[in-house]
Parts: C-alpha cells; sequence; structure tokens
C-alpha cells in the first residue's frame, strides 16, 4: 500500500486550485433545482415587475427605457450578492461549522490555494448569475445584444472584487450574525449610489465622490457602458480601480484568513 | 538521516499566554503505531496539527519537527501529500455520497479519473462501504462516517496515518471493528501517530506511547512495559466510603498505596494477599478488585483533577 506514495509529487498550483473551485462546484451543483432555478426567477420577477409596474412612471434615460438602464446594472448587483453570501456565510460554515477547510488542509493544499479557490468559484458563480440575468432579459430585448455578452464576464470580474471584500469582512468575524451589518449596512446602501437604479450624475455633489469610491459603482459603469458600445478612456480608471480593488482585498484577506486557519 | 520517520525535539506551541506543547520530544520509528495520551487540554491535538503543518510551533532555534526528512512549517505539500489524516470531527461533504467524497478528496491529490476509481475501490471494500457507495453522508451510522473518514485518509497510500481520537462516541463493536483494521494498516507497514483518551485503545493499538499532561511528557515507554515497571498489579477499587474506618489500620503497609478520591478509595498492590486481607473486612457489594490498567497509570500520572480548562 506504501510503494510509491514518496516518489510521486503533490499537484501543481492549478490543479490545487482547480481541485478546490471542483468541489465548491460539485457541492453547488448537488442540488441543481433549488440552487440553480432561482438566479432565473428572481431578474424574472424583478424585471417584470419594474418592467410592467414602476416603469411606465419613469421617463427614458437618454435612447434606453428605464427598464433597460436598470436592467444592465442588475447582473452586476447579483454577482455582487451571490459572491458576498458565498464568501462571508458560505466560507464561515466551511471555517467553523462544518470544517471543510480542515479537511482540504489535511490534504496537500495550502492556504492559498484554498482562499484562491474560493475567490475564482465566487467569480464563476458571479459570471452564473449575471448570465442568468441576461438569460431572462435579453429574450425581450431589455439586455441588447450581442453587446449583453459582455454581461457574465463582468459578472465574473464583479463576484472576483466582492469575494475578495467579502473574504476580508469574513476574517474579522466571529458570530455569525455579525454579517447582518455587512450586507443591511454596506452592500445594500450601496445598491442605491452606484449607477444601478439612477445615474451617478443625479446624485448630490458630495455623494458623487463617495459614489466613486465605493467598489460597485465601477463595474457596473464599465458593464453598461461595455454592453452599449459606449467606450470612453474614462472606462481605464474603472478598470485600475476593479483591479487594485481585487488585489489589496484578496492580500489582507489571505494574510488574515491565514491566521486563522494555521494555528 | 534521521533516526524515525517522525522525529519531534523540544517543540514549544504558545496560544498567547497559554503554553500549549512545552519541550516536548519524540521520535516514531518506520511502521510502528506511537500513541499520545493526556487529559483533555494536554496538547495532544496540538502536536498532531504541527505534524502535518497545520499548526506553526513556535520560533525557537532548538525545535525541530521532521516528517519523513521534511519540515512541516516550510513544507507542509510535501509532508501532507505522504500522510493521511482522520480528524476529530466528521468534515464530510453532507450534500454528497460516499463515493463523491472520496473523488473529491483525490483530486485533493491529483488523483482523478481511473486513477481515482483505483485508489477508491478498494479502500470501499476494505472499509466495508460497498452497499453505502451511493449514500448520502447523512444517511450513514457515526461507525459509518468514521470509515470513510479513515478511507479518505488512505486515499493517497499514505506513509502516516495521523489519528486524531479515532473511536471517541462509536459503539463497542465498530471500535473492535476499527482496531482490527488500524492493526491492518499497521502490517502493511504504515506508521501510526494516534490520540486517545481511551487506554485501551492505547493498549491495543501502540507500540509506543507518551503521556502528556498540561503540554508537557511525563512518561514515555511501550505500553505494557510501563504498566510493569510504573504501576502496582493490582487495584481494589472501594466503592463504598462509609467503611473506610475500618480499613484504615491496614492501608499503613508498605506494599500499599492508597488514593482518596472523592467518593472511591482505590487501593493499589503488588500484592493480592494485601489486598484480599482488606476486603474480607468489606461487604461484598462495596468493592471491586481487579488488575490494574493502563487507564490506572494514566490517573497516577496526570492526577485526578478535571482539566477541561486549559
Amino acid at each position: 500500500m506504501t510503494q510509491d506514495s514518496g516518489h510521486r509529487a503533490y499537484p501543481p498550483l492549478a490543479g490545487r486550485i482547480y481541485s478546490v473551485w471542483y468541489r465548491h462546484m460539485r457541492v453547488y451543483s448537488s442540488n441543481l433545482l433549488s440552487n440553480g432555478l432561482p438566479p432565473f426567477l428572481e431578474p424574472l420577477i424583478f424585471l417584470a415587475g419594474i418592467g410592467l409596474g414602476l416603469g411606465k412612471y419613469v421617463p427614458n434615460f437618454g435612447a434606453i427605457p428605464y427598464v433597460g438602464f436598470l436592467a444592465m446594472g442588475l447582473p452586476i448587483t447579483t454577482a455582487m450578492m451571490t459572491a458576498s453570501f458565498e464568501c462571508t456565510f458560505g466560507t464561515f460554515i466551511n471555517l467553523e461549522f462544518n470544517k471543510v477547510y480542515d479537511g482540504m488542509l489535511a490534504a496537500p493544499i495550502s492556504v492559498n490555494d484554498l482562499i484562491m479557490g474560493e475567490i475564482l468559484w465566487a467569480g464563476t458563480k458571479g459570471f452564473f448569475f449575471a448570465f442568468a440575468v441576461l438569460a431572462v432579459a435579453a429574450p425581450f430585448g431589455i439586455i441588447p445584444l450581442p453587446g449583453g455578452l459582455v454581461m457574465p464576464f463582468a459578472g465574473f470580474i464583479t463576484g472576483l472584487m466582492f469575494a475578495s471584500l467579502s473574504l476580508l469582512v469574513t476574517s474579522y468575524v466571529k458570530t455569525i450574525s455579525f454579517f447582518n451589518f455587512y450586507f443591511t449596512g454596506f452592500l445594500s446602501p450601496m445598491f442605491f449610489v452606484s449607477g444601478v437604479v439612477f445615474p451617478v450624475e443625479e446624485l448630490p455633489e458630495a455623494l458623487r465622490y463617495v459614489s466613486e469610491l465605493l467598489p460597485l459603482t465601477h463595474p457596473v459603469r464599465l458593464a453598461r457602458a461595455l454592453c452599449l458600445s459606449q467606450f470612453s478612456s474614462a472606462l481605464l480608471f474603472d478598470v485600475l480601480y476593479i483591479a487594485a480593488f481585487t488585489v489589496l482585498a484578496g492580500y489582507l484577506a489571505l494574510k488574515r484568513l491565514r491566521r486563522r486557519l494555521i494555528d | 538521516m534521521c533516526p524515525g520517520i517522525i522525529t519531534v525535539q523540544n517543540v514549544h506551541k504558545s496560544y498567547g499566554r497559554t503554553k500549549a506543547v512545552n519541550a516536548l520530544s519524540f521520535t516514531v520509528r518506520e511502521a510502528e503505531c506511537f500513541g499520545l495520551l493526556g487529559p483533555n487540554g494536554a496538547g495532544k491535538t496540538t502536536m498532531m496539527k504541527m505534524v502535518y503543518g497545520k499548526a506553526e510551533r513556535d520560533a525557537k532555534p532548538e525545535g525541530l519537527i521532521h516528517v519523513s526528512g521534511f519540515d512541516p512549517q516550510h513544507n507542509p505539500l510535501n509532508v501532507r501529500h505522504l500522510l493521511g489524516v482522520v480528524p476529530q470531527d466528521d468534515n464530510l461533504d453532507g450534500e454528497l455520497n460516499v463515493y463523491q467524497n472520496l473523488a473529491l478528496f483525490a483530486k485533493f491529490y491529483g488523483l482523478t479519473g481511473k486513477a481515482a476509481k483505483k485508489a477508491i475501490e478498494p479502500l470501499i471494500e476494505t472499509m466495508e462501504l460497498v452497499d453505502k457507495r451511493h449514500s448520502k453522508i447523512r444517511e450513514l451510522s457515526g461507525g459509518m462516517k468514521r470509515r470513510l473518514i479513515i478511507a479518505r485518509a488512505l486515499l493517497n497510500a499514505p506513509k502516516i496515518l495521523i489519528l486524531d481520537e479515532p473511536t471517541t462516541g462509536l459503539d463497542p463493536q465498530v471500535r473492535h471493528m476499527i482496531w482490527d483494521k488500524l492493526r491492518q494498516m499497521k502490517k502493511n507497514g504504515i506508521t501510526m501517530l494516534l490520540t486517545t483518551h481511551y487506554m485501551e485503545e492505547a493498549f491495543q493499538l501502540c507500540d509506543n506511547l507518551i503521556i502528556m499532561h498540561k503540554g508537557e511528557k511525563i512518561i514515555e515507554g511501550p505500553p505494557r512495559q510501563l504498566l510493569q515497571q510504573s504501576m502496582e498489579k493490582y487495584v481494589l477499587d472501594i466503592i463504598n466510603k462509609d467503611h473506610v474506618d475500618k480499613i484504615q489500620a491496614c492501608l499503613d503497609s508498605p506494599s500499599i498505596r492508597a488514593d482518596l478520591s472523592k467518593e472511591t478509595l482505590h487501593v493499589y498492590s503488588d500484592n493480592i494477599e494485601a489486598l484480599n486481607e482488606i476486603s474480607a473486612l468489606l461487604e461484598p457489594g462495596d468493592y471491586f478488585l481487579r488488575f490494574s490498567n493502563l487507564e490506572d497509570l494514566f490517573i497516577k500520572a496526570t492526577g485526578r483533577a478535571l482539566d477541561d480548562a486549559g
């Protein structure tokens, strides 16, 4: 039984990260119906409600109807929410309750592999959830095609971003109910000032600067611009913000969670 | 290079001000079963975690851990690639079935497709889980889960198996079955590092053991030898303390050691006659005369005080 284990090497970095990602994917897809259907139902209900109800009272935003404006922000906020749930409640449960991470750290998986696999998985969920919004909205012409095809990828990037931030938040949390502050105190208000529901330009002067500092503003603006093929050099700032934010939050999260995972 | 497959030398580990492991040294030889015994909070689990790089020892130049030539602090992946861990808690994926749990874990070792199947199938068989292959984890009994966790630890054909209280909470049948499996693995050349509260378990499995108390090693040796050397052969447990005055005179003999706990008086001696004389003075239901076991040694070494706090 022991003849050759010493000779084989442990898997390379990419293989290790993939195996962590794969574990999350398998557990998620083992309840395909309950996990896979709501991402499609939620935007359907939301857009129907807005489109049939509220949308009638709101004037068009330039060339596009209000529903269209809102629908182009929705893949991003959905990706944000799913990645945030995954890397707060999900991560906390894996860390403290079902001890999934302890299992991985008994195998040749490092803390780095584990965190990167986690972030990558949250990005994947962002991709999938953004795709679901697109799949619901595109047939009604609410999100234009082919520009709308950028949405799942924007969802992926948004997922990475908020996975990193959420892991950093999780690294401070000792009691699971503290995540409520993060969700109702930070993510929900951000929804209203990041150009999802109405353009950032409509905000009072002071709030506009705040909005530029918030992470959600940038993927929303980037995705909507790409979707409508409205390119400008200002978007470069959004790209840089997203990259820097993800790397910085991810790095700090890794550093702090390492202390929690390794005694 | 090293005398044993696991070498631990002068290792310290503190959590804040609490010292979990204090200047601990021991060596585990290849293909033996080595036990870490001690009350709760003695530092057993912490010591194990340091062996596979789940915990880091205090940075002291004289401290050293070698596992098959690797330092788990610097090469944790090399170490974890050649050993398997059976943790105290069940950390299986409840949503998945037996086979899927093993297949997912096999991937962590880089075993996929046919290689994974080749590793998994024999383990499902040896651990007697063939009928349960497609059962979800929540449908398994405690004993089946334990066997599955052991199977999972064996996926990469490890040289070393780390077992943290492998039979805690299991019924006697399952415990005996797991002991049989572990003995079989030892025969196949797997080295084992085991923690346990069960003295019987240590006696059944361990070739060598240490008893730890408050992070320090207090006794080391093969279990049988330890019993012979450090422990009287017989014990008289006097359950009803009301009669203690009746026998007080007999307890002064030099061949006798008495240990009074809250409700019970334990009288130890190598001389069975001496104990028989005492028991003759008591009512039949008030005492119990028996051979001493590792548990008595454990208590002699670590004291009777509960030590849950540390």
